[in-house]
């Protein structure tokens, strides 16, 4: 790839784009723009009151009841008749001098629910027109955070931890790992200054490391790592899906700071606001909604390319594919990243929790930006190959509209768990939420949420690129045929096989994350079964895949031999790419128990044995992994059908494989 | 007549023969799928009740004035009062996982009950157990009110009892019915604009030109094809909610907004697509359009999504009513606007 070319065909791509744009377009663009200006505070002003007048209340206009009905606009305020109410028109009666009642249908029930809080609120109001405070408000309220250090099964089982890597839990190491002030707070509870602190500055990230070892061994991720696994399954068991997760472990989520509000936590019981990162929202629709846009624009111009063989100049040019690919991304990136910096500017300018030092606001935007960036990479690689693969711009829509469903729910569900679940480091907009909120971002933090998409962005430029060729891109070829023909681009020997198993693992481990974010909510006992055959369904297609594209392309022999070959090598490439996935381990995501399942069971390690099964244990993922690929190379070798009865099967192996290590070996 | 319905079934059956129409039902249904996910997920976090019957939140109790809120703990079902003799011994117990959260109640010189709650730092249950320390506290005010109301001027009102509804009944009306029946409508506008600029940029509007159609036959056969799909997949969309046990009134009106919606949205596209011809522009163009309309609504005494939840709930008011007719009215007038100017100027070389 050189640099002069690359820059020469990103300067086409910009004068081209802008030699298309007249005058009259650009003033389009222009009052366009200036109306979302426009309109953003108007609505912003006003709320988005979704359930405005939604429940039927009849109270008179003497009731008592009657101030908070017409207070909220919830509720629309009717006629007290009980005609209306058995005919279902009233969903909450209130009749004089009675309390109200609710209409026996769903409606009326969360009719009554919804009014017995606007009750509550009004209640308060009123009470600060009173003289007399103390009687108005006689109960006064601080709220501090403090680490749990055992799951809820309580403690107990110190015994069973081998000496080494259990120390004894310690308080204050907990508070203070990462240095931050509010240390302290752990553990004085004979200090009466920290009895009566309101508020606790939030200690982000400080706990990834993970040496402050959970006094019951739930997770037991400690020191040498060889604890790390499936050891503690009864954690989450028996109360109902709650994973008590320890201090130490996991990317640990702040405790819960609002960004646009007034941290401290003292005051009437109203003013208790569970830590619900409203803000989350706000960020991933600032940060992700423009590059929606953008891709839309890039996909655009890369299908251009493939109508009636205008891209045929460029690829007979003395320049490389790699070379047209990158010039091509290269202005769409950097106008991503520029909207990304001016969004995290303005974010981190305006709120007060970005800083008032300029300096502070720049680190933080800083911070921001290179959180973001592997998600605008992302999107860029999603739209290349969307772009590649559609054959009219019609379906270009539709893969453009799918992909940014998917990708902005990937970077948004996770972040709104910010301050709640440590699920929620898989997403990068998490790390600007903590970086918004203060704390700092360990690169172990940063590496795990943005890895995983630099992986996958990489892996799918290299697919497009692939089919970046006169044969596949003036075709019109449906999309599974223009998939497998870029996975046979990537194919030279069985041995690239290998390769191609070992490069899928990035999109195996976001689609396990996906689906441990989609199932997380379920209880452990209904999750982890589905979880483990999902898991299994993903790595089987992983594996095969490149094997049935090789099959497709006539590119292997299909004789026994060859098969068995094909399944061991596509197993070994698997095995050694799924071996990096033990940095998540180290990361720390196993303390989830969810993460445990998905990844502690299928890269072994975790299970406290004699060394001599601990290597075959190593080592049987390798078998597995071989065996399985080499059930389904051998349907990839007959047609289609066999191959996904044969998939299924072995789909069925790998999941009985992982439930047994999961419920023997755990 | 005819001459557009060829049009109209030209288009579908190229949607048809790429198969993209799948994808489309597929991303409805990851959306749905998605945000049910969410909001069990974030009702679970906050209401225990829903999600595992018989989950008791334990509360330690200590401090002076503890005596006093105790017995409110206790007389609700979901909470669990123990006392402690000392603050240190119910740290002790909540480090422990003993107790859910400690409340350290103190008396104020002013009679002032002053309360320190401590809740689980970053652990999953924290947004349950703050949600529960504040239940608990309010229950504690109204009480500490009830006692001092002879101080007060004014009298709290007596609180409605709970309800035993779903917590999500409120959020699948008015977030997900209106997210369900209006991505469509965006999605079909965003075709009829691929529809109309693909023509352009292959050069087969010549093809099509030679044909005995006009343009108005050729930009009706396309919105046809394009403004039915919405309808369709809405109507589809409250077939699925209503089998589901979710009971949709006013279906008829509420397919007329969307239909409503979907005839401007679509005739949007298409002026878009006529007026700038490249696709990127247009789609761009199209899709800033529809942010802008759309938050333009909010604006209105009462926001299309707003309308669909009343009409699907059964609350429709007569304000309701009138909106169904001006969405109805004012997608009319676009798609009129559209056709006479596709009447007067053409579709271009």
């Amino acid at each position: 790839m050189k640099a002069d070319k690359t820059l020469r065909i990103a300067r086409w791509e910009v004068s081209k784009n802008a030699g298309q744009l007249d005058r009259r377009t650009l003033a389009a663009i222009g009052v366009v723009l200036v109306l979302v200006a426009a309109l953003t505070p108007l609505v912003a002003s006003k709320g988005i009151a979704l359930d405005d007048g939604i429940y039927q209340v009849g109270v008179a206009d003497d009731s008592p009841y009657r101030g908070p009905v017409a207070n909220d606009s919830t509720f629309v305020a009717v006629e007290p008749d009980a005609r209306a109410f058995r005919n279902g028109e009233i969903d909450v009666l209130i009749l004089p001098g009675r309390p109200p009642v609710p209409a026996p249908t769903q409606k009326g029930q969360a009719a009554i629910s919804e009014l017995r809080a606007t009750v509550q609120a009004y209640n308060d109001d009123l009470m600060g027109f009173e003289r007399n405070r103390t009687a108005a408000f006689p109960v006064n309220v601080s709220l501090r955070y403090v680490a749990q250090n055992v799951s809820t099964t309580g403690a107990g089982t110190d015994d069973s931890e081998p000496p080494a890597t259990t120390r004894p839990t310690d308080e204050d190491e907990v508070g203070l790992g990462g240095g931050e002030s509010g240390g302290g707070d752990t553990g004085g509870e004979t200090d009466d200054a920290d009895l009566q602190a309101t508020s606790r500055p939030t200690d982000n990230g400080d706990e990834i490391d993970s040496g402050e070892s959970n006094s019951d061994g739930a997770g037991g991720e400690s020191g040498g790592g060889d604890t790390v696994g499936a050891t503690d399954r009864d954690a989450g068991g028996d109360d109902g899906g709650a994973v008590g997760d320890g201090p130490a472990g996991a990317p640990s989520v702040g405790s819960g700071s609002s960004l646009f509000t007034d941290q401290t936590r003292g005051g009437t019981p109203a003013d208790i606001a569970p830590p619900f990162p409203f803000e989350s929202l706000v960020l991933a629709f600032a940060f992700v909604l423009p590059m929606n846009f953008v891709i839309q624009a890039y996909a655009s111009s890369i299908l251009n390319e493939r109508i009636n063989d205008r891209g045929e100049l460029l690829l007979v040019s003395p320049v490389s594919r790699g070379d047209i690919v990158a010039g091509k991304t290269l202005p769409y990136l950097v106008g991503m990243i520029a909207i990304a910096t001016l969004t995290a500017l303005g974010i981190a300018g305006l709120t007060p929790a970005g800083g008032d030092a300029p300096l502070e606001i720049v680190s933080t935007a800083a911070v921001s930006v290179a959180a973001v960036a592997p998600i605008a990479l992302l999107f860029l690689a999603c739209a290349f190959v969307g772009g590649m693969f559609a054959r009219s711009f019609k379906e270009l829509t539709f893969v453009t509209v799918t992909l940014s469903v998917l990708l902005t729910s990937y970077a948004f569900i996770p972040a709104i768990f910010t301050d709640v679940h440590p699920i929620a480091a898989i997403s990068p907009l998490t790390l600007v939420v903590r970086a918004l909120g203060g704390g700092a971002v360990p690169l172990a933090d940063y590496a795990f949420s943005t890895l995983p998409l630099l992986l996958t962005a990489g892996t799918l430029f290299a697919l497009g690129a692939g089919v970046y060729r006169e044969e596949d891109m003036f075709t019109q070829r449906s999309v599974p045929l223009k998939f497998l023909d870029a996975l046979d681009s990537q194919l030279s020997s069985p041995r690239s096989l290998a390769k191609l198993s070992a490069l899928s693992i990035p999109f195996v481990f976001v689609a396990e994350l996906l689906a441990v974010a989609l199932l997380f909510a379920l209880p452990v006992s209904v999750s982890i079964p589905a979880l483990l055959v999902a898991i299994a369904l993903v790595e089987e297609v992983a594996k095969s895949v490149g094997i049935y594209a090789g099959f497709a392309h006539e590119r292997f022999g299909r004789s026994a031999r060859s098969i068995g070959w094909l399944g061991f090598l596509s197993g070994l490439g698997f095995f050694v790419g799924e071996k990096a996935t033990a940095v998540a381990q180290l990361v720390g995501l196993p303390n989830l128990e969810l993460g445990r399942a998905a990844f502690g069971t299928v890269t072994g390690l975790g299970i406290q044995s004699s060394p001599l099964v601990l290597v075959g244990l190593f080592f049987a993922p390798l078998a597995l992994h071989a065996v399985t690929a080499t059930i389904t190379a051998a349907g990839a070798s007959r047609d289609r059908r066999w191959y996904f009865g044969t998939l299924a099967v072995a789909t069925l192996v790998h999941a009985g494989y992982n439930l047994t290590v999961v419920s023997y070996l755990g | 007549m005819g001459k557009r319905l060829t049009v109209a079934r030209r288009e579908l059956a190229s949607l048809r023969s790429e198969k993209t129409i799948v994808l489309a039902i597929l991303i409805q249904l990851f959306i749905a799928a998605f945000s049910s996910f969410l909001a069990v997920g974030l009702v679970s976090l906050y209401d225990p009740g829903s999600v595992s019957e018989g989950f008791v939140v334990e509360f330690a109790v200590t401090g002076e004035a503890g005596d006093d809120i105790a017995p409110v703990i206790e007389r609700e079902g979901g909470w669990r009062a123990v006392e402690y003799g000392s603050y240190g011994s119910a740290m002790d117990a909540f480090r422990g996982g003993e107790v859910h959260a400690v409340l350290y109640v103190d008396r104020l010189p002013s009679g002032q009950a002053d309360v320190e709650a401590v809740v689980p730092d970053g652990n999953i249950r924290t947004t349950l157990v703050v949600t529960q320390v504040r239940d608990a506290l309010d229950a504690f005010e109204r009480a500490e009110r009830k006692r001092l109301r002879a101080q007060l001027e004014r009298t709290p009102i007596d609180l409605p009892r709970d309800g035993e509804s779903s917590p999500y009944f409120g959020f699948t009306y008015t977030v997900l019915l209106p997210l369900l029946m209006f991505l469509p409508v965006f999605l079909s506008g965003s075709v009829a604009v691929d529809a109309i600029a693909e023509e352009y940029d292959r050069g087969t509007l010549e093809l099509l030109r030679v044909t005995p159609l006009t343009a108005t036959d050729i930009v009706d056969g396309k919105l046809a094809a394009m403004g039915a799909l919405a309808p369709l997949q809405a109507g589809a969309w409250l077939a699925l909610l209503s089998l589901n046990g979710t009971d949709i009134s006013n279906v008829a009106e509420i397919l007329l907004v969307v239909t409503g919606f979907s005839v401007g949205v679509v005739a949007m596209g298409a002026f878009a697509a006529l007026r700038f011809r490249d696709r990127k522009q247009a789609q761009f163009l199209f899709s800033m359009g529809i942010l802008v309309v759309f938050s333009a609504t909010y604006l209105l005494p009462e926001p299309p999504a707003n309308t669909v939840a009343k009409l699907a709930i059964g609350s429709p008011q007569p304000l309701t009513r009138a909106m169904v007719a001006a969405y109805v009215v004012c997608g009319l007038a676009g798609y009129a606007a559209l056709r006479r100017l596709v009447a007067t100027r053409g579709i271009g070389e």
